[in-house]
């Protein structure tokens, strides 16, 4: 049940990691009636736990990244990154200032980039829509059957669910 | 804290802010009886970065990455202070274009803390309703400048942009509809019922209380304090274009929209007198040599007064930025007005002084 209606509606997580508010205003210019990010179903929510869909925006700040982890580690799996804004992305004009960290690929890993200075409203409902179908694809890929057990050759002989179920792709590659 | 008090986090993640921001409040039943606030999640480093790894030419367009939403404000402040270092004089048709471009930001600033308190009462289709009017004023911009919110027009020197008169025609029609919108929203926060349950006597700070905590900005000016920046300067041709300064004396979060929302009507009627009356001649003045002394320049952004304060050698490396941010000076008068309030009233009232974090952390 949950897992067919999780692609109609995903809820999304907001977190500004220290960005200058303009791609968080056109997250929210986005929720407004001219764009309409609701007509998919999205609903902006403020807890991690009920939340698929995670949206960061800003370069990585010293103070910011504890909680950017945090929140990520708490949202249930299946979950889904996006990264809105040239800093987000890569550092932007914030790259290599000293309390800054270049971006938050270093610390949980990004889906979708969605570049521009502020990231326009078209391109982020265009990066929520691919992030929803890279949503359907990690549901699917957790339905299917692993083996719990399945490289003998490690000392504790414990493969942990995240490092298998969580591949997309190259999952074959491992075994 | 003693036994009978509890102690509430606010953010630093929180559905009802737009930034990190914590609040840690100290409450006795409902009633706030302490507060304790921690700015500095957003500090990136921008005045360092401005001495060390951008030349002067450069960092008008970094300094605007300090804040979206006050962006013209912080990049127009940082060229006025460089024109002022260089001796050069720029032709009054720059001079308004710039302040068109200050007082629609000024409009979709205020719009969107408007339709945000909205939201934090409780009132969802306000929201919606503003959110989508405001569409409007990033059209007017993007037609303007090319960007909706980082718009990057004002150069050393002058504008990057001309604006034709088919544009202007346009800009004036639009914000002829908008405003008759306005009209609407005045007679919806004053006689809303519901809505003067949430904000009439709510979040109150007195005229002596204002000038007691040095608040600036529409938080003064809606106690009574006759504060605003436009009135004092003269780099912008304010008192030609018909700024008038709006007060209320209540003090609450109703006369803070009041304010916000006059405000708005007087920047409609500003640019369209700048529309009317734009003078003609080149839209860039060239600008030699390299900075050198001592500046200090002021400017009213949405929030209150912005300050910068640059420091040239006669190098393209500047020696010192120093900005001076309106939330940062707003702070002690944030922390006054939450006691004794419920604490059920706490989004509505922080989000009826507008913080700006990126601003105050730099």
């Amino acid at each position: 049940m949950f897992k067919k209606f999780r692609k109609k509606s995903p809820w999304i997580l907001h977190y500004n990691a220290g960005s200058c508010n303009g791609c968080d205003i056109e997250i929210l210019a986005c929720l407004s009636p001219k764009y309409d990010l609701e007509r998919f179903g999205v609903i902006n929510t403020g807890n991690p736990k009920q939340s698929d869909i995670f949206l960061v925006t800003g370069p990585v700040t010293m103070r910011s990244r504890e909680r950017l982890v945090e929140l990520y580690t708490q949202m249930p799996e299946p979950k889904v990154v996006i990264a809105v804004g040239s800093c987000t992305c890569t550092g932007g004009v914030f790259r290599d200032m000293y309390n800054v960290e270049d971006g938050i690929d270093r610390y949980i890993p990004v889906d979708v980039y969605i570049p521009g200075c502020a990231a326009s409203p078209e391109l982020i409902i265009d990066g929520v829509v691919k992030a929803l179908d890279i949503l359907e694809k990690k549901t699917k890929e957790r339905e299917k059957p692993f083996r719990l057990f399945k490289d003998f050759t490690l000392k504790d002989g414990i493969v942990s669910r995240r490092e298998s179920a969580l591949r997309i792709g190259d999952d074959d590659a491992k075994d | 804290m003693s036994k009978k008090t509890i102690n509430i986090p606010l953010g630093s993640q929180h559905i009802s802010l737009l930034e990190p921001v914590r609040f840690k409040f100290e409450c006795e039943n409902e009633t706030i009886v302490g507060v304790d606030s921690d700015v500095g999640f957003v500090h990136r480093g921008v005045e360092r970065a401005c001495t060390t790894k951008f030349k002067y030419d450069a960092i008008g367009y970094v300094v605007a990455r300090i804040c979206g939403l006050c962006a013209i404000t912080h990049s127009l402040s940082y060229t006025v202070a460089i024109e002022k270092l260089m001796d050069a004089q720029v032709n009054s048709k720059i001079q308004y274009l710039r302040t068109l471009l200050l007082e629609l930001d000024r409009i979709h600033s205020h719009m969107l803390c408007l339709s945000h308190t909205a939201e934090s009462a409780g009132f969802e289709a306000m929201f919606m309703r503003i959110m989508g009017d405001r569409e409007d004023i990033m059209e007017i911009q993007e037609l303007l400048t090319g960007n909706r919110i980082q718009f990057d027009y004002i150069s050393i020197g002058g504008v990057n942009r001309d604006i034709d008169s088919q544009r202007a025609k346009e800009i004036t029609l639009r914000l002829r509809e908008l405003e008759k919108k306005i009209y609407g929203y005045i007679e919806e926060f004053e006689n809303n019922w519901s809505l003067s349950l949430k904000y009439k006597g709510i979040g109150r700070l007195s005229l002596d209380e204002a000038y007691k905590f040095n608040a600036i900005g529409p938080l003064a000016r809606a106690s009574g304090l006759a504060i605003d920046v436009r009135n004092e300067i003269d780099y912008l041709p304010y008192k030609e274009i018909g700024f008038e300064m709006q007060l209320h004396t209540d003090g609450d979060i109703h006369a803070r929209n009041s304010v916000r929302l006059a405000e708005i009507l007087n920047s409609i009627a500003m640019c369209r007198n700048i529309l009317e009356g734009l003078p003609d001649g080149d839209i860039f003045t060239k600008i030699k040599g390299k900075p050198t002394g001592e500046v200090l320049v002021r400017y009213e952004a949405p929030r209150g007064e912005l300050m910068y304060y640059v420091k040239g050698n006669k190098t393209a490396m500047l020696d010192r930025v120093r900005i001076k941010t309106p939330t940062f000076a707003s702070i002690p008068a944030f922390s006054h007005i939450f006691m004794g309030e419920n604490y059920a009233d706490a989004p509505a009232i922080l989000a009826s002084f507008d913080p700006c974090l990126s601003c105050t952390a730099k």
